[in-house]
């Protein structure tokens, strides 16, 4: 009897648990984050974003006089859970749209979910190519993908007179991110006839890399190019490949945790001249988003780098798409509502321009619902005196560049 | 040469200090038959000491160590006296399965008080390596590595010199024979989880410099850190050391030489290969 | 009454889907049934047989990408994918056997999260089967017809019928071990291996036949995951985290019974969606009390303290 009890008891508690929520009064957004672990210092960038761009938002009246909210929950960086959550914030919370997820494995589980559940995903960072390669209709990227990362760099050294590598070391992690942006970098470095001496794939949080480093440093090659998604690798790799005196024309980093803050705060000398070629943080030259950039930098204490412009200008243009959307309150029908607006997307953000169309990526992917302005959006910048500062191309420079690095030594 | 040179130096250093975190933890198997999944925690716990350490009070990791050892000592046997001694007497996947949930507790509460932020630790002197003969050596590890090598000596020291230290290794060879001859188990146990925990503190705070510091990072740490300790043989000091050389040697060697993408398999497989040879690893006591 | 609570039991999980119209306890309910066919399968080898393997994740793994693999390059449906990855599993399971069962305790248990972690770090590099860190992703599922009515794969009842099935024949499976002549060996195994060996028990055969259909099971289990999830990465079914988890469900849950893990996979799916609901960035400060307070307190288990004080006695 007490048995029977007992189950009872736990399976009304699991009812309990999933009951539906209460009526809307906000208009709400789904962000699956990692909120605790390895990642955790990157969900909070994006809580940190996100929240600043809702609070301007609501501020100003909201959408349609509705305030919108972002529900952030943790996936843990665990696919299973990503989905769970996914899932979550659809049936349960009922969000209209999500957006987030990070890590690119998450990603895709949030996108198959999405697609499956027929709910607009508007992905604000997660970079794997295959997010929007798979035909998916519901699925939305604004940021650049992985493969578009090194363009950038590319033209750098195919403008600037002298800098195209003679050799090239690349040394990657070995995740969706990093082969494939390595993927990318080596396709055009290899159609330039630029021999690759080093083709290393290192697992994700290392902890060493002196043994790596040594081998690349056998073939002194004339460029290092280095990917790594987790900062601390990004860390590490540059300063093993400086203590066991790989001593390159140029250090070059892709985005990931050679974009952060952190990278110089912790490197401190050792990250200077780093290049990192990625997704911009929108035009530094232009007032609005120097604007946005003083404003985050006062309200949070940080600099605003790539993920937290990201984040910011994800949330306008969900909001964007809310208000041309004609919402009824039936979130079946709204939900479609939002994503014939998003096919129509067309506006600037803080990101830069933004409107979403199918076209083929650098390698080849046939993108759906890709932002068709993404090829503009990656830049090469330059780590000089612990900031991060664009250098390439001219027209979205901050400041001339240094190359070769004079204090590698030869 | 050079680069074969570099590998064995760098394979050698960073080994040795993987080793100091597995002394700690071989050290408590071996008395008390516990693994502790939370060893990496407390290794953890050593490293955000030393950062404080620095960042409140300009004190160089080096010297804060003489703080902290003693506090994780206090620590180690408070957990054990308060939380462990009760999980002991139901079993060891029991009491394994606890020390996961200490673990989880123990991370996620600093990552609930620091927060996940990456920190390092920069020490002014540690920019550039040393070079002797042309092999980079980074000056923080070789002096992690020199000052693990006297703890490490201090340790044997203690356990074959001291009573206490006898005590240790009785009741790590047979419990029942020691309380016979008047041991007081329970209380070797208590000092030896101390021991245990202060030599994590150490590590961690050895290692700090060299590395870089986040909440969960213990949960790396500790994967390294058994399969050198299964390795060298469990409850042997000695072997957590020749685990902790031979694992960084290969791993380097094998990355430099094979592929930097299997190099942690590389490891696995010596790992499995000298289990098929060595049932209890490279000095293990035999028993399991 | 010994027979009344797991037929209600029963009738409780094939009757839920009418009586909830979520779809997300549906889906907790799937990852209940999916996480209580992993304990289970643990559990044969670890809590009957007493060998505490810290890598069953090698067959879950193993399940998951057979089942992708043969569906997405050779078109084989799922379901005969999840059969064949589970043989395939089972197959593995033989030489890992024979190489870690010669090493017994914590030696034996390292060696097995070794082996997960060797083939998670294939599953990583080989990209020509694999397709490596990018993992395998099912956009559609083939149609299937039951009685001239298509299957709606959007919903989850189908599959949440699918691991029901599952996890009822694994504990069917678990409860004619017991009984069964094997169950008997695996006891003496595990109660003192060399007595076993000394009064002429092939112990070897007996770890080795359980842990066949322990890998058969977790490897079934694996190729449902793919096919539910749709979506399969080397850090997602090779992780040291889910090998334990699988070993904290049965031992929660109660070692070495039929239900045990089924009450473990309950408890911890909504112990975890409570906290992490409440607590955004300090849930797993609790989920750890909770896995300190449950051993502590309750150290045969949630079912079997239960059972002990019901009846009286230990459970086996």
């Amino acid at each position: 009897m007490r048995r029977l009890c007992v189950f009872w008891v736990l399976l009304s508690a699991t009812v309990f648990v999933s009951a539906p929520a209460p009526a809307q009064e906000t208009l709400k957004i789904g962000a699956p984050q990692p909120m605790t672990g390895p990642d955790a210092p990157f969900g909070d960038k994006f809580k940190k974003a996100y929240g600043m761009a809702v609070e301007e938002i609501n501020a100003k009246g909201g959408v349609n006089g509705k305030k919108i909210e972002v529900i952030i929950e943790d996936h843990q960086a665990k696919n299973q859970l990503a989905a769970t959550v996914a899932e979550k914030l659809i049936t349960q919370t009922k969000v209209l749209v999500l957006t987030g997820g990070r890590a690119s494995g998450q990603a895709v589980e949030i996108a198959s979910v999405a697609q499956r559940l027929k709910t607009p995903y508007v992905v604000d960072h997660p970079s794997a190519d295959i997010v929007t390669a798979k035909g998916f209709e519901w699925v939305f990227r604004d940021n650049p993908t992985g493969s578009i990362y090194p363009q950038a760099f590319n033209k750098f050294i195919s403008e600037v007179p002298g800098a195209m590598p003679k050799s090239a070391a690349v040394v990657y992690d070995n995740t969706v991110f990093g082969k494939t942006i390595a993927n990318s970098a080596m396709t055009f470095l290899k159609s330039k006839n630029v021999p690759i001496v080093n083709d290393e794939a290192y697992a994700v949080n290392s902890l060493d890399f002196k043994p790596v480093m040594t081998k690349v440093k056998a073939n002194s090659p004339d460029f290092l190019l280095l990917v790594a998604v987790a900062t601390t690798d990004a860390i590490l790799l540059t300063r093993h490949a400086k203590e066991i005196g790989v001593a390159p024309r140029a250090f070059v980093g892709f985005g990931g945790g050679f974009g952060v803050e952190d990278f110089a705060k912790e490197l401190g000398p050792l990250s200077q001249n780093v290049f990192s070629s990625a997704a911009w943080s929108g035009n530094p030259n232009d007032p609005a988003v120097k604007e946005f950039y003083k404003k985050f930098q006062t309200k949070y204490g940080i600099f605003p780098k790539e993920h937290e412009v990201e984040g910011y200008s994800i949330v306008y243009i969900i909001a964007d798409a809310m208000r041309r959307a004609h919402l009824t309150g039936n979130v079946e029908a709204d939900r479609e509502a939002i994503r014939q607006a998003l096919l129509k997307t067309d506006m600037t953000t803080v990101f830069g321009k933004v409107k979403f169309g199918n076209w083929a990526g650098p390698l080849g992917d046939k993108y759906t619902n890709q932002n068709i302005y993404s090829p503009e959006h990656s830049v090469l910048a330059q780590w000089l005196d612990g900031k991060l500062l664009n250098v390439w191309p001219k027209a979205n420079a901050e400041t001339g560049y240094v190359f070769p690095d004079p204090t590698s030594k030869r | 040469m050079e680069t074969f040179i570099q590998s064995v130096v760098s394979g050698v250093l960073t080994g040795s200090l993987y080793a100091m975190i597995g002394v700690g933890l071989t050290v408590v198997f071996g008395v008390m038959r516990i693994i502790n999944l939370a060893h990496g925690d407390l290794v953890m716990l050593g490293m955000y000491g030393a950062f404080w350490g620095l960042t409140l009070w300009r004190l160089d990791p080096f010297v804060s160590i003489l703080l902290w050892v003693p506090l994780l000592f206090l620590g180690g046997m408070l957990i054990y006296r308060f939380l462990l001694k009760a999980i002991i007497p139901g079993g060891e996947l029991n009491t394994l399965l606890y020390t996961a949930g200490l673990s989880l507790l123990i991370a996620n509460l600093a990552l609930f008080v620091w927060s996940g932020d990456y920190r390092t630790i920069k020490l002014p002197y540690a920019l550039s390596p040393m070079r002797p003969f042309g092999i980079a050596v980074p000056v923080p590890l070789a002096l992690a590595f020199g000052l693990a090598i006297l703890i490490t000596a201090g340790l044997s020291l203690f356990l074959a010199r001291t009573d206490l230290g006898r005590a240790i290794r009785a009741t790590s060879q047979n419990p029942e024979a020691a309380a016979l001859m008047g041991v007081n188990v329970d209380r070797i146990s208590m000092v030896t989880f101390g021991l245990g925990s202060a030599l994590a503190g150490a590590a961690g705070v050895l290692l700090a410099p060299s590395l870089y510091l986040y909440p969960t990072v213990g949960e790396i740490l500790i994967v390294k850190c058994f399969v050198i300790v299964v390795l060298g043989g469990l409850g042997s000091v000695v072997g957590a050391i020749s685990g902790g050389v031979l694992l960084g040697v290969v791993e380097s060697l094998g990355a430099v030489y094979v592929s930097v993408a299997y190099k942690d398999t590389i490891g696995f497989a010596l790992f499995m290969l000298v289990l098929l040879f060595r049932p209890s690893g490279l000095f293990g006591v035999g028993k399991s | 009454m010994r027979r009344a609570v797991p037929l209600a039991a029963v009738v409780l999980v094939l009757v839920l889907p009418w009586l909830t119209a979520s779809q997300f306890t549906l889906h907790l309910a799937i990852t209940v049934l999916l996480w209580t066919v992993l304990g289970v399968a643990w559990n044969l080898l670890g809590g009957y047989g007493g060998q505490v393997s810290f890598g069953h994740a090698t067959f879950f793994g193993v399940g998951a990408y057979t089942t992708l693999i043969l569906y997405l390059k050779l078109g084989l449906a799922p379901w005969y994918g999840m059969a064949v990855g589970g043989a395939v599993g089972a197959l593995v399971s033989l030489p890992i056997g024979l190489v870690c069962f010669r090493l017994r305790g914590p030696y034996f248990s390292l060696a097995t999260l070794a082996v997960a972690e060797i083939l998670r770090l294939v599953a990583l590099n080989w990209e020509g089967l694999t397709n490596g860190p990018v993992g395998l992703l099912i956009t559609a599922l083939p149609p299937v017809r039951i009685a001239s009515r298509p299957i709606d794969w959007e919903s989850k009842t189908p599959f949440y019928y699918m691991v029901a099935g599952l996890a009822l024949a694994a504990m069917l499976a678990a409860y004619g071990l017991a009984r069964s002549r094997l169950g008997a060996y695996l006891l003496a195994v595990r109660e003192d291996e060399d007595t076993a060996e000394a009064v002429g028990i092939d112990t070897v055969r007996a770890k080795v036949v359980t842990l066949a259909l322990s890998a058969f099971l977790a490897a079934v289990a694996g190729g449902f995951y793919g096919l539910y999830f749709r979506y399969v990465d080397p850090d997602a079914v090779f992780p040291i985290a889910l090998s334990v988890e699988m070993v904290f469900i049965a031992v929660v849950g109660g070692l070495a019974t039929v239900a045990g893990p089924a009450v473990g996979a309950v408890f911890l799916v909504t112990i975890s969606e409570l906290f992490r609901e409440r607590f955004l960035v300090g849930h797993l400060i609790f989920y750890g009390l909770f896995m300190m307070l449950a051993i502590r307190y309750l150290p045969e288990g949630i079912w079997g303290g239960v059972r002990r004080l019901v009846s009286g006695h230990a459970p086996s």
